[in-house]
C-alpha cells in the first residue's frame, strides 16, 4: 500500500538551504512583490504511480478576464507545469513538464458559456455552461490531474512542482517577448513511495 | 588593394629599386552603391509592406492582433531599438576615441555626426511623441456612449427574441409531457404518443419532438439509460440538424439536470432551440420518459439577432482590447519612426563620414607624404570633386615620389663620382707619397696646401707648413732661392719658371730641378701654384765623376807616355856620369834617383787614376750584408791596440742585392779611414783615449732602404773639407791619393745607393751608406 504524501504551496516560503538559497528567496520574493499578480496555489498528490496535480488561481478570475469572456473573446488560461528535481546549488533538473489549458467561449445571445479543457493539447472535457461561476471554476481549478508518473521518481528526494500560468488575449500596450508569468505558484514535495 | 593609378615613370623603374605602394583607404563594402540601392530597396519594401499590413489589419481579429501582430511588430520595435542603440552608441564611442586620440577632423566629424544626428532625431521623437498621443486618444474615442447604449441594447433585444422563443418550446415540452403523463410509454402507447406529439409538429408550433423512455431509474446521477420512443420532425429540417443534441439533452434531464434548455448553432449558420421536459407516472412521481421540442430559429429574426449579437461581441472585443489594439497601431507607428529614424541616422552617420573621409584620407596621406613615404597613395572613392582632389594629390605625390628618386639617383651619381675622385685623389697622394720629386702645392692665397714626403725630406719641411703662407715658408735662409722661383713664377699668370737650385742642408750641398707652375682658372685668376723639384745631386755627383774619370783618362794618357822616356834618360844620365867625378856623380845619382822616384810615383799615380776610371760596373747578387761585415770586421779584431772595431749588425736585414768585393771595398774604406784618423788623433791626444769605431746596419722599411753606418770617436771632418770630401784627389792625408772616398761613393752611386758623412756625437764623423733592398 503506497503511502501518499500530501504537499501543499507555501508559496513564499523560506527553503532549507545554504546563504544562497535564503539570497535567491529574497530575490524571488522581491520579484514576486513587484512582479507577481497572482498566486497559483498547487497541490500535489502521488497516488497509483501517479503525481496528481491540483491547481487553484481563483483570484485570476479578475474583471478584465470577465470582461473578455463576456465580450465572446475566446479567453484561455493555460498552465505550464513543470516537475523538477531540487539542488541545492545547481538549476533544478526537470523531470517532467505538461500543459493544461481552459478555453471558454460566451455566446451572449443565448448566454451560455462553452467551456474546454485540456491537458497537453488533447481535449479533456467540454462543458456548456450557464452560470459564471462554474465558468470561473473551470478556468481556474484543476483537480488531481495525473500529470507525472512517479517512475521516475527518486524515493525520499525532494522535488518541486513550478506553475506558471498565461492568460490570453493579453490586454497590455505592448507585447515584451520574454514576458514574465501572468500567475504562477510553486510547491515542494518529498517523493515517499 | 587595388594597383597604385601612379607610380614611377618606366625610366625611373629600371634603376629604381621596386617599392612598396600602400594605398589608403580602400572603398569599404558598405559604400558599394549596389548595396546602398539595395538597403533603399528594402527600406522601402519593409515600408510598404508595413503600411499594407496596417491598412489590413481592420480585417484581421482583434485576438490575431493583439497577440500574434502586436507581439511580432514588439519584437520588430525592440530588434530596431537595438539596432539604433548600437548605431548610435558605436558611433558616439568612436567619435569619442577620435577625439580622445585627437585624430585629425575628428571634433568637425562629431560636430557633422552631431547636427545630423539632431536634425534628424529631435524631429523623429517629437513626430513619435505626438503621434503616440493621438493614437492613443484616438483609441479611447473608439467607443461612445450612444453606440455603446444602442448596441447593448439591440443585443438585449435579441437575447429577448432568443428567451421568447426558447419559453415558447419549453411551454411545448410541458405540455407534451403533460399529456404524455397517464401513459406508460410501452411499445404499446407508441402510436397513441405519435398522435400527440405529431399535430404540434404538424401544426409547425415545433420542428421536432422527440420521446425517449427511460429504461432503468436508480434515483443517480449518471446511472440512466434511456431510449428514442418516438421522433416526430418536419420533413423539412434546418441544415445540418441532428438528434444527437436531443439525445444529450434527454439523458441529462433524465438523470435529474437542472438544464433542460439547450442552444445547439446548425452549420447552416441557424440555431436550434430544444428544451426537455420529464414525463412522469405521476407529478413529483417515477420518471417514464423524457420529451425533447425543438424549433430551428432561422427567420429573419433570428439572423438579425444573431448580426446584433455578433456586432456586440464584436464591439465589446474591441473595448476589452483597446489597449492592445491602440498598442498594434502604436506599434506600428513606433516601427516607421524607428525604421525612418534608423535610416535617417545612418544615412546623417554615412554622409559624415563620406564628407570627412576623403579629408582623413587626405591628412593622413599627407602624413604619410610628410613621414618620407612618397609611394604612398590613396585611392580613389568617388568621381566628385573629393576625387578630384585625391587625384590632383595622388599626381602630387607621384611626382615627388620620382624627384625624390631622381634626387636618390643623382646623390649616388654624386657620391660615385666623390668616391672615384677621392679614390683618384688618394690614388694621387699615395703616388706623391712614394715619388722622390719633391711636390709642393699652394692654394690662390699662396698659403701652402700640400707637401709630399720627398718635398718634406729634401727641404726639411714638416706637415705643419702646412696652411702657412708660401712666403713665410721659403723664408728660410736655406730655401730662399725657391722663394726666387715663386716669384719668378707669379710675374705672369699661367708661366712656368724652372730653375736648378742649390740648397746646402746640413752642411751640404742638394741640387734641386725646380719648376714653379701658376695655375690659373677658366677666367684667368690665380687659383693655386705647384712647385716641383727634383734631387738631381746624384746626377750631378755623377756628372762630376764621369768627368773626373775622363780626366783621369787623359791624365793618365797624356803623363804615362813622357813618363818612360823620362825615368829612361834619368837612368842613362846615371849610367853617363858613373865615370864622373865623385861629386858630380853623386850629385847625378841623387838626382836621377829622386827624378826615378818621382816617375814611378807618377806611374802608381797614373795607375791609380786609370783604376778609378776603368772601375767596372756592380755585379749584383744576393747577398748577406751581415755576414759579409762579419767576414770583412774580422779581419780587424786584435790588429790595433788602442782602437776597437765594434758591430751593431740588425738581425732581420732583407736579402740584398749588391756586388759583395765592391761593398767589401767600401766596408774597408769607410773603417781603414777611421783607423787612420783614430790613429792620427790618438798620437795626439792625451793618453787612455780609446778609439772605437762602429759599424751598423739597420732598416729603414719605409724608404726601403738598408743603411751601414760606420761611426768613430776621432776628431771629426770639419765643415770645410765636407763637401770635397767625395771628390777625386782629395785627401786629407799626407800619403793618400784621394780616390778612396770618391771610388766609395762611386761604388754607392752605381748601388743605386747614397753615402752621407754627418758628425758623431760627442765626436767623430759618421758615414752613412744607403743602399736600396
Amino acid at each position: 500500500m503506497p503511502r501518499t504524501e500530501i504537499a501543499t504551496s507555501k508559496w513564499p516560503t523560506l527553503r532549507r538551504s545554504p546563504p544562497l538559497g535564503v539570497c535567491g528567496l529574497l530575490l524571488t520574493l522581491m520579484v514576486a512583490g513587484v512582479w507577481a499578480a497572482e498566486t497559483v496555489t498547487v497541490t500535489t498528490l502521488t497516488r497509483d504511480g501517479q503525481v496528481l496535480v491540483s491547481l487553484d488561481v481563483a483570484g485570476a478570475y479578475t474583471q478584465d478576464v470577465r470582461s473578455s469572456v463576456q465580450s465572446g473573446l475566446e479567453t484561455t488560461f493555460r498552465y505550464d507545469v513543470r516537475l523538477s528535481r531540487e539542488a541545492a546549488y545547481w538549476p533544478d533538473s526537470t523531470v517532467g513538464s505538461a500543459t493544461l489549458a481552459a478555453t471558454v467561449r460566451y455566446d451572449s445571445l443565448i448566454e451560455q458559456y462553452n467551456v474546454a479543457r485540456m491537458v497537453d493539447g488533447h481535449v479533456e472535457e467540454t462543458t456548456v455552461a450557464e452560470d459564471e461561476d462554474e465558468v470561473r471554476d473551470l478556468l481556474t481549478r484543476f483537480e488531481r490531474v495525473p500529470l507525472f508518473s512517479t517512475e521516475r521518481l527518486e524515493p525520499n528526494s525532494e522535488y518541486q512542482v513550478r506553475v506558471r500560468v498565461e492568460r490570453r488575449p493579453r490586454a497590455a500596450w505592448f507585447v515584451w517577448p520574454f514576458a514574465r508569468a501572468w500567475a504562477s505558484g510553486v510547491v515542494r514535495f518529498t517523493f515517499v513511495p | 588593394m587595388n594597383v597604385p593609378r601612379y607610380g614611377p615613370r618606366e625610366a625611373d623603374r629600371e634603376t629604381v629599386p621596386r617599392a612598396t605602394v600602400r594605398v589608403g583607404g580602400s572603398r569599404p563594402l558598405r559604400d558599394s552603391p549596389l548595396l546602398i540601392l539595395l538597403g533603399i530597396v528594402l527600406f522601402l519594401g519593409a515600408l510598404f509592406g508595413l503600411l499594407r499590413v496596417a491598412d489590413r489589419s481592420t480585417q484581421l481579429a482583434p485576438d490575431y492582433l493583439s497577440e500574434v501582430v502586436l507581439y511580432a511588430l514588439s519584437a520588430a520595435c525592440i530588434t530596431m531599438l537595438v539596432v539604433l542603440g548600437f548605431i548610435l552608441a558605436r558611433n558616439i564611442i568612436k567619435l569619442w576615441v577620435e577625439r580622445q586620440r585627437a585624430l585629425p577632423f575628428a571634433r568637425f566629424r562629431a560636430k557633422l555626426v552631431a547636427a545630423l544626428l539632431g536634425m534628424t532625431l529631435i524631429p523623429a521623437l517629437l513626430v513619435l511623441f505626438v503621434g503616440s498621443e493621438l493614437i492613443r486618444s484616438s483609441a479611447e474615442r473608439w467607443f461612445s456612449a450612444p453606440v455603446d447604449d444602442v448596441l447593448t441594447s439591440a443585443n438585449e433585444i435579441a437575447r429577448d427574441y432568443y428567451r421568447s422563443r426558447e419559453r415558447v418550446v419549453s411551454d411545448h415540452a410541458q405540455r407534451i409531457a403533460a399529456a404524455l403523463s397517464g401513459l406508460s410509454l410501452d411499445a404499446s402507447d407508441v402510436v397513441r404518443v405519435r398522435e400527440l406529439v405529431t399535430s404540434d409538429v404538424a401544426a409547425g408550433l415545433l420542428g421536432s419532438v422527440d420521446v425517449y423512455r427511460v429504461l432503468l431509474t436508480e434515483g443517480q446521477i449518471g446511472r440512466v439509460a434511456i431510449e428514442p420512443l418516438v421522433e416526430v420532425a418536419m420533413p423539412t429540417g434546418p441544415l445540418g440538424y441532428s438528434r444527437a443534441g436531443s439525445e444529450r439533452l434527454a439523458e441529462r434531464v433524465a438523470a435529474g439536470g437542472q438544464e433542460d434548455r439547450q442552444v445547439e448553432p446548425l452549420p447552416g449558420g441557424a440555431d436550434v432551440v430544444r428544451s426537455a421536459a420529464v414525463i412522469e407516472r405521476e407529478p413529483g412521481g417515477e420518471i417514464l420518459g423524457v420529451v425533447v421540442a425543438s424549433d430551428a430559429l432561422t427567420g429573419s429574426a433570428a439572423f438579425h439577432s444573431r448580426r446584433i449579437s455578433g456586432a456586440y461581441e464584436s464591439y465589446s472585443q474591441l473595448r476589452v482590447l483597446q489597449r492592445p489594439l491602440a498598442g498594434v497601431y502604436l506599434s506600428f507607428f513606433v516601427m516607421l519612426t524607428l525604421m525612418i529614424l534608423i535610416s535617417a541616422t545612418w544615412m546623417g552617420i554615412y554622409v559624415a563620414k563620406r564628407i570627412t573621409r576623403p579629408v582623413q584620407l587626405l591628412a593622413a596621406g599627407a602624413r604619410e607624404i610628410g613621414a618620407g613615404h612618397l609611394d604612398y597613395r590613396i585611392e580613389p572613392q568617388s568621381r566628385d570633386e573629393f576625387g578630384s582632389l585625391v587625384d590632383a594629390f595622388n599626381t602630387m605625390a607621384g611626382e615627388l615620389s620620382t624627384s625624390r628618386r631622381r634626387l636618390e639617383r643623382s646623390r649616388r651619381d654624386l657620391e660615385r663620382k666623390n668616391q672615384e675622385g677621392e679614390q683618384r685623389r688618394q690614388y694621387i697622394e699615395t703616388i706623391l707619397e712614394r715619388i722622390a720629386t719633391g711636390v709642393v702645392s699652394m692654394d690662390a692665397e699662396g698659403r701652402v696646401s700640400t707637401i709630399n714626403r720627398a718635398a718634406g725630406r729634401l727641404l726639411g719641411l714638416d706637415r705643419g707648413a702646412v696652411g702657412q703662407p708660401a712666403s713665410a715658408v721659403f723664408a728660410r735662409a736655406d730655401l730662399e732661392p725657391l722663394s726666387d722661383v715663386l716669384t719668378q713664377a707669379h710675374i705672369k699668370t699661367g708661366s712656368r719658371s724652372a730653375q736648378e737650385v742649390a740648397l746646402g742642408k746640413d752642411g751640404h750641398e742638394v741640387h734641386l730641378a725646380v719648376v714653379a707652375t701658376t695655375l690659373a682658372t677658366d677666367i684667368g685668376d690665380v687659383d693655386g701654384t705647384v712647385m716641383v723639384f727634383d734631387d738631381v745631386t746624384p746626377l750631378i755627383r755623377a756628372q762630376r765623376v764621369a768627368t773626373w774619370r775622363d780626366v783621369a783618362r787623359r791624365l793618365a794618357h797624356e803623363i804615362k807616355n813622357p813618363l818612360t822616356p823620362i825615368q829612361l834618360c834619368a837612368e842613362r844620365m846615371r849610367r853617363h856620369f858613373t865615370t864622373a867625378p865623385p861629386p858630380t856623380r853623386a850629385l847625378v845619382d841623387e838626382c836621377t834617383s829622386t827624378i826615378v822616384g818621382e816617375v814611378e810615383s807618377l806611374k802608381s799615380l797614373v795607375d791609380e787614376f786609370s783604376q778609378f776610371a776603368r772601375m767596372p760596373s756592380p755585379r749584383l747578387a744576393h747577398a748577406d750584408l751581415n755576414a759579409l761585415l762579419d767576414a770583412t770586421l774580422g779581419l780587424y779584431d786584435g790588429l790595433f791596440g788602442n782602437i776597437v772595431v765594434e758591430r751593431s749588425l740588425c738581425p732581420t736585414l732583407p736579402q740584398m742585392r749588391f756586388d759583395p768585393e765592391q761593398v767589401r771595398r767600401v766596408v774597408v774604406n769607410l773603417v781603414d779611414n777611421a783607423v787612420d784618423a783614430l790613429e792620427q788623433y790618438l798620437r795626439t791626444s792625451s793618453n787612455g783615449y780609446k778609439g772605437v769605431i762602429v759599424v751598423q746596419t739597420e732598416h729603414d722599411e719605409a724608404a726601403s732602404v738598408v743603411r751601414l753606418i760606420v761611426r768613430d770617436n776621432g776628431p771629426g771632418i770639419p765643415d770645410v773639407d765636407r763637401e770635397k770630401l767625395f771628390m777625386p784627389y782629395f785627401s786629407t792625408k799626407r800619403r793618400g791619393s784621394g780616390l778612396g772616398l770618391a771610388i766609395v761613393r762611386r761604388i754607392v752611386v752605381e748601388h743605386g745607393g747614397n753615402i752621407e758623412v754627418a758628425d758623431n756625437v760627442p765626436s767623430g764623423t759618421t758615414f752613412i751608406v744607403e743602399l736600396p733592398c
